[in-house]
């Protein structure tokens, strides 16, 4: 088990691909937002992809091990101390029982992932473990971990230290704070005039303050539309950008009257706002380790090459990814 | 309108929309919803979860095991296998709902918005009564409740329906709220665009508002008999049917419902077809409000 010390900022359980399958009764998917991080975590630890880790969010936690363990970081280096010795990331390192894991804050990226041998083993709810916080599901009593918690920790993990992501398997974060993000036009190009298009994909877009797990709200120039958007029947509601209500997928670009939203992990999953863009899956780890204030340019991809580029990074996130130190 | 072939596009990497149209509209829907059960009866490969909206569909699917343009082919064969919208029966339970019309809540969060946001907010129920040509708030809760509504979708949070009036002589519309209220308290009832929504938990929100309901949509205690099953009162096909109560009805709901006592009542024998619906809506003086 692990008896949580501090809980960081929202440190949540999350597994991957989260709690799919409740869309149509409004459920998010929830889930870790840098899955490419996540999983390999789990690789490292031995883990069957499903099983249940921490997401640590701008600031990590400290936590107490019960029992012998074997765990890994991956994602952001948030420069974790085990008993005050520093803690390699993207490595599966041993733990005594008593022992302390302290993480702090990472100088590069936003999120780090935690993965024990074993797995995390809160309750499922609705076929996942995962945390949707605002929503107050899943997790450990509906929310992030709180101090003083216990987490429940699986039996069945037979994990190895000295386990490592060989370099050019990880994701690499920019320095710069400057992120180039894919996007797949649609659903509701067809409501952006030709100007409003070039000028979303030209333009360099700020990740604002306020923005958490269900949207990251953009800063940066107005919005135009095409005659659909202006003339149209009263049920879409008056602004340009109100369409009848209807389902937004994971990773649109929703366009709240002139404020562009990415609906991520933990996003309302329909409205009567339009989504001229969508996110797809291979760009959300750079989604998952940005910071706010941080610029977005966004590259139009096809869906095709958008679900090749998410293969790969899969295809990563296996064995063939890990050396023996 | 409907259209006369469904519009797919894509969503990402691994999402598409089916459009049917771009109105309110129960036929829509049926389509929608008529599509959902195919898709879950026929176990279509590749095709996660399907989540129906009012005139649309939203897909969800694996593409390492179905290309977009195979599941466009696949859909579209489907979508013309199901029996015509026209044949097709619904499930559909009837679900009475205590609701207080022009209540303090809804009051005090306007007073809210129009203290801080916006000094020029007209009043919620004035306004949807004014912009709609009746006479009066009082004239807008008769149309209000003078239907029974059909729960379209769920979506936005955990079981929060999208609903729309299935009697055409209560079709209202409400532009939303520009820019949003910061503060909706649970169970406020309230109209955007054309459909009509109840708040699950407090938050923010864009519909205009004018009611509130003590029966909750949302109970993560499951308190209630219909909770037994989920967390979530409604699905889709439900319809419901807005009661009147008063200050006092409604703390003593509110009461029994705090306690587990509440008795819902949820009426659960019947089925919707569109033809039968389509009849009787020929029937009706189009013109005429309540």
């Amino acid at each position: 088990m692990l008896e949580v010390i501090k809980s960081g900022l929202e440190t949540s359980i999350q597994d991957w691909p989260g709690r799919q399958g409740y869309l149509k009764c409004g459920f998010p998917w929830s889930g870790p937002m840098d899955h490419w991080s996540f999983r390999l975590a789990n690789v490292l630890v031995g883990n069957a992809p499903g099983t249940a880790g921490l997401e640590c969010q701008f600031i990590g936690p400290s936590l107490r091990f019960t029992a012998d363990a074997v765990f890994a970081l991956t994602g952001a280096d948030m420069q974790a101390k085990l008993d005050g010795v520093p803690v390699p990331t993207w490595e599966s390192v041993a733990a005594k029982a008593g022992q302390v894991l302290e993480m702090t804050f990472p100088k590069v990226g936003a999120r780090a992932y935690f993965a024990i041998a074993g797995g995390i083993e809160n309750e499922v709810f609705f076929g996942s473990r995962a945390t949707f916080n605002k929503g107050g599901l899943g997790g450990m009593g509906g929310h992030s971990i709180k101090v003083g918690q216990t987490l429940p920790v699986g039996t069945g993990g037979n994990g190895v230290a000295g386990r490592r992501v060989k370099p050019e398997a990880r994701p690499v974060f920019v320095t710069d704070k400057r992120w180039n993000v894919e996007v797949c036009a649609g659903p509701n190009d067809d409501w952006i005039d030709e100007a409003g298009q070039q000028r979303f994909l030209t333009t360099d877009w700020k990740l604002s303050s306020k923005s958490d797990r269900g949207g990251f709200r953009l800063e940066g120039p107005e919005w135009t539309f095409t005659d659909k958007a202006h003339n149209k029947l009263p049920e879409h509601g008056s602004d340009p950008a109100n369409i009848v209500d209807h389902g937004y997928p994971l990773g649109a670009i929703n366009l709240a009257g002139q404020t562009p939203i990415i609906l991520v992990n933990d996003w309302p999953d329909g409205g009567g706002f339009i989504n001229p863009y969508t996110v797809p899956g291979c760009a959300f780890w750079k989604l998952g380790q940005s910071k706010p204030g941080e610029i977005y340019h966004f590259q139009q991809i096809s869906v095709t090459e958008a679900q090749a580029a998410a293969r790969r990074i899969t295809a990563l996130c296996t064995e063939s990814s890990i050396e023996t130190l | 309108m409907i259209y006369d072939a469904p519009r797919f596009r894509p969503g990402g990497d691994r999402f598409l929309e089916i459009e049917f149209g771009d109105e309110l509209n129960l036929e829509l829907n049926f389509r929608a919803q008529g599509l959902g059960q195919a898709i879950t009866r026929e176990k279509v490969k590749g095709v996660g979860e399907i989540a129906p909206f009012f005139s649309s569909a939203l897909v969800h699917y694996d593409p390492d095991l179905i290309g977009y343009e195979d599941l466009c082919r696949e859909l579209k064969r489907l979508i013309e296998s199901v029996a015509s919208s026209n044949d097709v029966e619904l499930e559909s339970r009837l679900i009475y709902m205590p609701a207080m019309y022009l209540d303090p809540w809804s009051d005090e969060a306007i007073d809210q918005y129009i203290e801080k946001i916006n000094p020029n907010k007209e009043r919620d129920p004035d306004f949807v009564a004014r912009i709609n040509g009746l006479e009066d708030a009082a004239q807008l809760v008769r149309v209000h409740s003078g239907t029974e509504y059909w729960v379209a979708a769920l979506g936005f949070w955990p079981g929060t329906p999208f609903m729309m009036p299935l009697d055409p002589r209560c079709r209202l519309f409400a532009p939303k709220y520009n820019p949003p209220r910061t503060y909706t308290k649970t169970g406020t009832i309230g109209m955007g665009g054309g459909a009509t929504a109840i708040y699950p938990v407090d938050g923010p929100g864009g519909y205009q508002i004018f009611a509130r309901t003590p029966v909750p949509i949302w109970d993560m205690q499951q308190k209630l008999a219909p909770f037994k099953e989920a967390p979530y009162l409604l699905r889709p096909t439900d319809r419901m049917k807005f009661i009147h109560v008063n200050r006092e009805e409604f703390d003593a709901i509110e009461r029994q419902c705090a306690e587990g006592s509440y008795q819902m009542n949820v009426v659960g024998y019947q089925k919707i077809s569109l033809q039968s619906y389509r009849a009787w809506v020929a029937t009706l003086d189009m013109n005429a409000r309540f």
